[in-house]
Parts: C-alpha cells; structure tokens; sequence
C-alpha cells in the first residue's frame, strides 16, 4: 500500500511537471508571437498564398486595444475627432473614391448605419483620396470629387478627408475597405479588411455595441 | 480505493498537460498567415537594355506582368474615379517619351457587382512607348503608375520604375 502510494505520488510530480512545461511552453510562445505582432507595428494583408487573389487575413496589432484617436475634417470643413464619439459603438471604415469594393459596400454601410444609429452606432467614413494642400485648385477639385462620391452613395454619416494622414497608427492601411469596429469604451473590438458581406460587417456592429 | 482516486487525480493532470501542450503548438493560429503579400503587384519584365538609333523617336515593347489574382485599371477605365494606368519618363533622363500606345482593358465584374464592367489588365501586358534618345548611354529610370485590386479589396495607387538603359548611337 505504502509502496503504491510512493509510486502514484511519483507520477503525480512526473504529470505535474509535464503540465507546468507544457504552460510555460504556452506561455513563452504567446509572449513571443505578441511581441513579434507589437514589432510589426502594422496591420498586414496578407494573401492565400493559392494566388487565386482571394480575400486575405488581416492581422490588426489594434485588436482589444483602445482606437488611436484622431482628429479630421469633414467635407465641410468641421473638425471632427473620434474622442467625441466615446459612449457610442463606431465604425471607422477607410475608403477611396477609386476603391470598386468600396463602391458595393458603401450602400450596405448606409443601412446598417440607419437601422442601428438609434442604440448609438455611428459611422466614420474617412476618405484616404489624395490630397494636395499645395495646390488649392487641385485640392478643391479632389474634395469635390469625394463630395460627389458620397453624395452619389447616400453617404449621410461623416465623410472625413484626409485619412492618409492617420494610416500610421491605423497600421499603414494597405488595402482598402478596411474597417475598425469600437466599442462605447473606445476598444477595437473587431476589424475586417477588403469586401466581405453586410452580414458579417452587421455582426461586427452587434459586437460594437455589445449586444 | 485511495489507489483509484489517486490515478485518476493522475490521468486528469496528464490530459491538462497534455491539452496545454497541444495548445502551445499555435498560440496564435488563427490570427497568422499563410504568405504575405507586399511590395508592388506590377512588375517591370524587360527589356533591361534597347538600343535605338540616336534622336530618331523609336518603338520600344515594355513588358509588364501582373500578380496572379489582382487586376490594374487600362490606361482608359471606364469611370472617371478609377485611376488610370499610365507610362513616363522623367525629363531628366535626357531620353524623352514621345507617345505610348497602351493595349486595349479586357471586360471584369467583380463578383458582388456583376453588372458593373471594368476595364482592366491582368497577367502580362506590353506598353509600346515611343522614345527619343540623344548619341550615348542612358540609365533611364521611368515609371509605371497604377493602382491594383483583387476581387475584394484595393491598394493605394502606386508607381514603379522601370529601369532602361538606353543606347544611342
């Protein structure tokens, strides 16, 4: 009996060993790969390596952390910051005027941002057209262009300019559509680059407002 | 009876290692990739080197191929938003650009938006530029500008150079 418990109690300290590896193994790989995503400092796309073009992963560093916050203008001129929207689940959703996919989900943007405007969901639309504050002539003509496109779109949430200006702590924005979800605390709760569908962007929405 | 418990104490501790091991294997499998795309989806083919008979504008055939999966708008899109592809010389190269002649887009829809036609290059195209060299060697750097997408998504326009040396003689 005696001898039985010695054994047992043996392969206990053998198991409990293996365990505590086999966290601390865990452990060491998670702190590596966050470490590696935090040096990358930038979302990525990434292709299927198939080269069928389809859509690829986005790896966002911003995920589960606060939203960088910005301040830009909308086509009016106004001053608008993303700060001024804590207490509300926002969409920021980059786009270009020359973005075809852009062009099919804006409209699914306009009624989602309809139907879920009252629980305190809004859209930031932030342009990333090029604009040329040298040329005054050439920048009116580009906001002008932008202006069409959203007015064309029924785009009724705000349409701010200018987004290349945030690309950097965005994570450098490589392909458009790319949208950030944020919650009411102003935590990125869900990301998606590149067209995708209005249920899935409707489902991140949900997430937004913590529902 | 203790024996029992005891071994079961034991098979339970050995699958949680056992179930922690296995998760250590890909922490963050689902959020890594497969390959990475980055750099330019247009790439300058040839040729690396044209002779051409000094201050006679000359044809020159560019070659171009595109990433397998993305497209670039022609150099005549059909909507004024899309940005166009198009071929230059930078006036200090000393060799000028007199014309090109751009191959016709073909048809594409993206699958979402099937009525919408697009006019557009993929796999490899050939820009016919037209150029005038002054006698001598000539490191020309020009530039293709473009702006590509996939079916889903697009990139920001972007320009390439396209390194040429050109002889005169």
């Amino acid at each position: 009996m005696k001898r039985n418990s010695i054994i047992l109690s043996i392969v206990l300290l053998l198991l409990a060993a293996f365990a505590w590896a086999g966290w601390a193994n865990w452990e060491y790989r998670k702190q590596a790969a966050e470490k590696r995503l935090a040096s990358a400092a930038k979302a990525e796309l990434v292709a299927d390596g198939s080269g069928s073009g389809d859509l690829p992963h986005f790896v966002s560093p911003l995920m589960s952390h606060p939203a960088p916050d910005f301040t830009l203008e909308d086509l009016s001129g106004k001053k608008v910051s993303l700060a001024s929207y804590r207490g509300k689940a926002v969409l920021i959703n980059f786009w270009a005027t020359w973005c075809g996919p852009c062009k099919i989900e804006t409209p699914w943007l306009v009624e989602l941002r309809n139907q879920y405007a009252s629980k305190g969901f809004e859209i930031l639309g932030v342009s990333l057209d090029d604009l040329d504050p040298d040329d005054k002539r050439e920048f009116a003509q580009e906001k002008r262009d932008i202006a069409k496109f959203a007015a064309q779109e029924h785009m009724q949430y705000p349409v701010l300019i200018d987004g290349a200006s945030i690309d950097k702590p965005y994570g450098g924005l490589d392909a458009l559509p790319t949208s950030y979800f944020v919650d009411r605390s102003g935590k990125v709760v869900a990301t998606q680059l590149g067209l995708t569908s209005k249920d899935d962007i409707e489902g991140n929405i949900h997430k937004a407002l913590g529902e | 009876m203790i024996a029992r418990s005891h071994v079961a104490g034991a098979v339970c501790l050995g699958l949680l290692g056992l179930a922690i091991t296995a998760k250590s294997q890909s922490p963050l499998a689902d959020t890594l990739s497969r390959s990475i795309l980055h750099g330019a989806a247009v790439e300058y083919l040839f040729p690396e080197q044209v002779t051409v008979p000094a201050g006679k504008p000359t044809p020159v055939a560019l070659h171009f191929r595109i990433a397998p999966g993305f497209h670039i708008n022609s150099h005549k899109p059909k909507e004024d938003y899309l940005i166009p592809t198009s071929f230059s010389i930078p006036e200090t190269s000393g060799v000028a650009l007199k014309d090109a002649t751009y191959p016709e887009g073909t048809d594409f829809a993206l699958p979402l938006d099937p009525g919408t036609k697009l006019s557009v290059y993929t796999g490899e195209f050939v820009i016919q530029a037209r150029i005038v060299a002054p006698r001598g060697n000539h490191l020309v750097e020009a530039s293709l500008h473009y702006q590509a997408c996939d079916k889903n998504a697009c990139m920001p326009p972007k320009a390439i150079t396209v390194p040429i040396n050109v002889i005169g003689n």
